[in-house]
């Protein structure tokens, strides 16, 4: 046997001589005594590699009977109750829709095009290929939630690419296993579930509370590869220039030869009855699509905000406590601002047209028709720009007025009382100058390797983030609740594996089968705790736990960092789904009397375990990467890769800590 | 002997596949309520203990199916490392010590709850004309008496290792991590494993 067996065995026994030697004799052993050696068992028994379901359901039930006074019938009523407690749960119903949807949109088989279509957007970025791989983990993982596929398949996708291109091994395996691990954190997760349906937290504030976090640590890692890229090109070099180009096809050539930008060709083309020769029509109409979706979400934006602006200023008009002579001089300058939104329109055609018109030419002559409203204003854009928003937000309240006003009044001679009802062109007139700016400088650069990459993320990028966000979003927002929206979201894949003609019935089958025996070990094991938690509760263990706790005299502060330091250290040995379902219910009730909110607990316990997937010498995730990466890459080079990931994540966590705000001011925000 | 064990695990598969498509109903029929309630504003009575007893059923009658593909979770930290021998040996032990009294138990309390049930033809309380409940709490004596036959089937498999010294085989299932599987779909050739090796030992050259 090897040396590490002997070691944990030994380990094993230590805990039991320990619990033999603190454990007062059998003779004056109260209840509470049992239940701290059911928990010092229960750890023994588990580490044996027992199914923790049953080792957890046997042993509640043998300490149940002593707890009822070897009373057969009250513990086989509780045995069956708890059981029916778990079957009619009305939070754990989401995990197998989770599950399911996970496994529909794993097998839809659009994490190839991701990747690519990634790599090819991110080209410029330094490390692109670390920066690429990060964020197709971020999105797929959060998708899917499944770790182990995650890293298989980034592992067959992008290590090989990654090495090729001269990325060092341990870059390439850290970003890798951490990126596949972010699912586990970023909702729609089932850890959050577990954790919500055992502390009995609403899963829709841990939802709301866990997005920000997860962005947060996806945004640290990145933030890492890139500044390492930087620093350390030798780590991840740059892309050499031939693999950041996308070559265009002869009638897309052909199309720009002929003077004219690639927008107005491909729409010359798609109009004209004949098509252009040599142009397969349906690519001509999917790259128009393509050029044309900036100007549209351009206008949306414009029409949206000029609507909302205009909306809020008809609204403080209608206030009565208004003198009646501004009105129709705010309606006569609303006059002078509807061009704005039609001034993006209006502006995309001359640098289409002037491809071969000189910059100064263009640039000048679209911004001249927005600028008018704008010029009319711009002392006050300078001056008071940013805050003649906030009295339009401040719903009219007298102060904010009477302190915005001077600048602004200051700057126009205006009447301070007409501020809030005339001055919402400005913004509007902002919007459209930056727009029309941002839309300028779009086309002039425009090249056929935009609209490739675009077409690319637009079939891979957008239909799973759109997913992800209107699955997030109707639970957010109260619309649906976990499971109804999990269930929409697992349609979402069926539909998405449709489109991407991935959808046979063998992998329907495959998700199926898998679903049902990944919810029947995260179910049982729920049955198996439950029952464990009710014998536990009985023999007062819980109480004893508290009393003990509490004698210890510990600050909030203190006791924040004890647990997580004591669920950090379980993490080594047990799986999250053990340490959430059996020692949750023990720090739970003790959060009361440090008065620490359970949902930022959770949110820190979600984080906590995220660093068990990393921490050597147990996280799956190497060992998934190990079983593709070529026999070179041996497991101490992905290990000691994981470990700089592993560090943001304690970042993040001391973050979060610091800041629970990061976690805490999307649920705040949204539910009180 | 092998083919018993492969037999009973076809029947715990048999029966935890047939359940297992209870994930489409509830998929499609969660989603038909949430449409009825927003576009034709028009909730339906039935959807929430429709949905409960579907995911219940699905969990708990996949529970020898998981069993049988040695699905259910297990601190694997030591056990991992363990000869067959031994793992067999603590495996029976565990068998007899915990699953087995905790699995009878449950039968038992399962039958006499669901007896009491048909006894009073118990009717769901969440709506006024709520579903019959008895036929789901039947549920927890047969889910329970598919997951003993398996154990069962379990036990002597560990009495078969602690012979021969290796585990004897398994149903082949589908895998949640199936390399194989994965590589096909995404149409991996695996010669960009070859380059990446090639790639790395002429970087330890160069070096």
């Amino acid at each position: 046997m090897k040396r590490g067996v002997w070691f944990g065995l030994a380990i094993m026994a230590v805990v039991v001589l320990l619990v033999a030697v603190l454990m007062p004799a059998p003779a004056e052993m109260t209840r509470g005594h049992l239940g701290l050696l059911m928990l010092a068992l229960i750890v023994v028994a588990i580490m044996l590699g027992f199914p923790t379901a049953f080792t957890l359901m046997g042993m509640g039930m043998f300490f149940g009977w002593l707890a009822f006074d070897y009373d057969t019938q009250k513990v086989l009523d509780l045995m069956v109750q708890r059981t029916f407690l778990v079957m009619t749960n009305d939070v754990l119903i989401s995990i197998p829709l989770f599950v399911f949807m996970g496994y529909v949109v794993e097998r839809a088989n659009i994490i190839d095009k991701l990747f690519r279509s990634l790599h090819l957007a991110l080209s410029e970025v330094p490390g692109s290929l670390a920066v690429a791989t990060l964020v197709t983990c971020a999105i797929f993982a959060t998708a899917t939630g499944i770790v182990g596929a995650v890293v298989t398949l980034m592992g067959l996708l992008a290590f090989p690419a990654m090495l090729r291109h001269g990325y060092s091994v341990r870059l390439s395996a850290g970003a890798i296993t951490a990126g596949g691990c972010l699912g586990i954190l970023i909702p729609p997760s089932i850890m959050l579930i577990v954790y919500g349906a055992t502390a009995g937290v609403s899963v829709v504030k841990l939802y709301a509370g866990a997005f920000l976090p997860g962005l947060m640590l996806t945004a640290l890692y990145i933030g890492y590869v890139i500044v390492l890229a930087k620093l350390r090109p030798d780590l991840a070099p740059p892309l050499a220039e031939e693999e950041k180009r996308v070559p265009a096809p002869a009638w897309a050539e052909a199309l720009m030869r002929d003077g004219r930008s690639l927008p107005i060709g491909l729409a010359a083309a798609a109009l004209s009855p004949r098509g252009h020769p040599g142009a397969p029509q349906g690519e001509v109409w999917k790259m128009l699509i393509v050029a044309v979706l900036p100007l549209a979400t351009a206008v949306l934006v414009m029409g949206m905000s000029y609507w909302g602006f205009a909306e809020r200023a008809t609204q403080l008009d209608a206030e009565p406590d208004l003198p009646t002579a501004i009105q129709p001089l705010g309606e006569a300058t609303s006059g002078t601002a509807e061009p704005a939104p039609r001034a993006p329109g209006g502006l995309q055609e001359p640098p289409a047209e002037s491809g071969l018109e000189q910059e100064q030419a263009g640039e000048p002559q679209p911004l001249g028709g927005v600028q008018e409203p704008a010029a009319e204003d711009k002392p006050q854009e300078l001056t008071g720009g940013g805050m003649a928003l906030d009295p339009a937000e401040a719903g009219g309240a007298p102060q904010a007025l009477g302190v915005q006003a001077p600048p602004a009044a200051a700057g126009q001679g205006q009447d301070a009382a007409t501020e809030p009802h005339t001055g919402w062109q400005i913004p509007v007139a902002v919007i459209a100058v930056v727009l029309a700016a941002i839309l300028v400088w779009f086309y002039w650069f425009l090249d056929w390797k935009h609209l490739e990459v675009g077409w690319m993320l637009l079939t891979s990028f957008f239909p799973l983030t759109v997913l992800i966000l209107a699955v997030l979003g109707t639970i957010v927002f109260g619309l649906a609740t976990p499971s109804e929206a999990a269930a929409i979201g697992s349609v979402g894949g069926i539909l998405l594996a449709l489109a991407y003609r991935q959808l046979t019935w063998g992998r329907m089958k495959e998700s199926v089968f898998l679903t049902a025996r990944t919810s029947a070990m995260v179910c049982w094991l729920f049955v198996g705790s439950s029952i464990f938690a009710a014998a536990f509760a009985l023999l007062g263990g819980q109480a004893l736990v508290e009393q003990w706790v509490l004698s210890l005299n510990l600050t909030p502060i203190q006791f924040m960092l004890l647990s997580q330091v004591i669920i950090f250290l379980l993490g080594w040995p047990l799986e999250w789904t053990e340490i959430i379902v059996i020692f949750m219910p023990i720090f739970i009730p003790l959060l009361a009397h440090f008065d620490i909110d359970p949902l930022f607990f959770g949110l820190l316990v979600a984080l906590n375990l995220q660093t068990a997937f990393l921490s050597p010498p147990v996280a799956m995730a190497a060992f998934y990467l190990k079983g593709v990466a070529p026999p070179e890459v041996t497991l101490n080079q992905i290990f000691v890769g994981m470990l700089p990931f592993m560090g943001l994540q304690l970042v993040a966590l001391a973050l979060l800590y610091a800041f629970p705000e990061i976690g805490l001011w999307l649920p705040n925000y949204l539910y009180k | 002997m092998q083919r018993l064990l492969l037999f009973v695990d076809e029947v715990s598969a048999y029966v935890g596949k047939a359940f297992a498509w209870l994930i489409l109903a509830l998929t499609f029929g969660i989603t038909y309520e949430v449409m009825s309630r927003y576009l034709f504003n028009a909730p339906t009575s039935w959807a929430f203990d429709a949905s409960y007893m579907m995911y219940g059923t699905l969990f708990m009658m996949a529970g020898a199916y998981t069993l049988s593909r040695n699905g259910h979770v297990r601190g694997d930290v030591l056990y991992g490392f363990f000869p067959p021998r031994l793992q067999a040996g603590l495996d029976l032990l565990l068998y007899l010590v915990f699953f087995i009294p905790g699995v009878v138990a449950l039968i038992w309390a399962g039958t006499d709850f669901a007896e009491y049930s048909w006894g009073i033809r118990e009717h769901s309380s969440v709506s006024a004309d709520g579903p019959p409940l008895y036929p789901f709490k039947t549920i927890i004596p047969i889910a329970g008496a598919l997951l003993l036959a398996q154990g069962l089937v379990e036990i002597v498999r560990c009495a078969v290792c602690l012979r021969r010294g290796e585990w004897p085989s398994r149903e082949r299932d589908v895998e949640e991590v199936d390399v194989d599987e994965l590589k096909k779909m995404v149409s991996f050739d695996d010669r960009e494993i070859e380059l990446a090796a090639q790639a790395l030992r002429e970087r330890e050259q160069s070096k």
